[in-house]
């Protein structure tokens, strides 16, 4: 058995040297997760690729369906929320205990914003009957496919948001966290690591937007 | 950069309030640019992936930090890029290459 030093701060669990290479540890497989996310949505922007090859003039016609202002506020949002949170983790490395806590709020009522224009968005969509694979109704559109773009849209934008109210969910744990007084500045691991998971969804977005709004 | 391994790298809030303007700057441009300024096909998306791409390194670099961590973070997005391009690669080679799209597809 090894001995264990009494000076480890207490954050670190003993199979780790020190708290930087617990901090190491814990990033790499935080990496390693987000290449994981990343081909898996590289499936599904595949899907886009392959219909946009076939079928290039309902790609063009459906994404007039989408409202480009709401879909370019939701962007700003999600960048501006990717802000709040390299802020908070910037408060957590400076001891600044209140600035983390804020930053969490702001990042968590600015993801709510997203998903409340989403919901709208979504709700417009349903109205009109546009549903993803056989419930489209929508007779608006003049392609036998169009059904197909608002799969794929569906699923992108669907499994987006689902990961926008994962993020919700642990950004408030990570704030539940923070005000019991769990982080410092020796110790803030989980809201570097929540942090990447939050830029990887604004990441995702970023490619979204333009490749399903922007279509002229 | 050459910091002692056992400091991590603490951005300004100025730095950061720049990468996030530069964002919306950017944003800005790729609507204007697809909504407003007729750009001929291909180049259209060209420009716009083009702009995405950007956006995505100052994310990845300034706000997940990847330039000043270490190195095997920053291989481990490539190599996700990289199988990302194999995928669609080896996905287009067949699809675009039928005589007959499946039908109802």
């Amino acid at each position: 058995m090894a001995n264990h030093s009494t000076s480890h701060p207490t954050h670190v669990q003993h199979h780790f040297v020190d708290s930087d290479q617990q901090f190491d540890t814990a990033k790499l497989g935080m990496w390693v997760f987000l290449v994981n996310e990343i081909l898996f949505f590289g499936g599904l922007f595949c899907a886009y690729i392959v219909y946009r090859a076939w079928y290039p003039e309902l790609f063009q016609m459906a994404a007039l369906e989408l409202n480009t202002f709401w879909g370019a506020v939701n962007t700003v949002v999600l960048i501006g929320s990717s802000l709040t949170v390299a802020m908070a983790i910037r408060s957590a490395q400076k001891n600044q205990m209140k600035g983390l806590k804020i930053n969490l709020l702001i990042t968590i009522a600015l993801a709510v914003v997203f998903m409340v224009i989403k919901g709208f968005e979504y709700a417009h969509k349903f109205e009109l009957g546009i549903f993803p694979g056989d419930f489209y109704t929508y007779e608006g559109l003049d392609h036998p496919q169009a059904n197909v773009f608002f799969g794929i849209y569906y699923m992108l934008t669907g499994v987006h948001a689902l990961h926008v109210l994962i993020g919700i969910g642990l950004i408030f744990w990570i704030y539940l966290r923070a005000r019991k007084g769990e982080f410092n500045s020796e110790y803030y691991t989980p809201v570097e690591i929540t942090g990447l998971y939050w830029h990887l969804v604004d990441l995702i977005w970023i490619f979204l937007f333009p490749l399903l709004y922007l279509i002229e | 950069m050459s910091e002692h391994n056992h400091e991590h790298h603490v951005s300004t809030a100025g730095q950061l309030w720049a990468v996030a303007t530069a964002l919306f700057i950017l944003t800005i441009i790729t609507v204007v640019v697809a909504k407003f300024i007729s750009i001929p096909p291909p180049f259209d998306v060209i420009t716009a992936i083009s702009i995405a791409l950007v956006k995505a390194f100052l994310v990845a670099a300034f706000f997940m930090n990847l330039y000043w961590d270490t190195k095997f973070n920053t291989i481990l997005l490539f190599m996700a890029v990289a199988f990302f391009i194999l995928m669609i690669s080896i996905t287009l080679l067949d699809t675009m290459y039928r005589n007959d799209v499946v039908p109802s597809f």
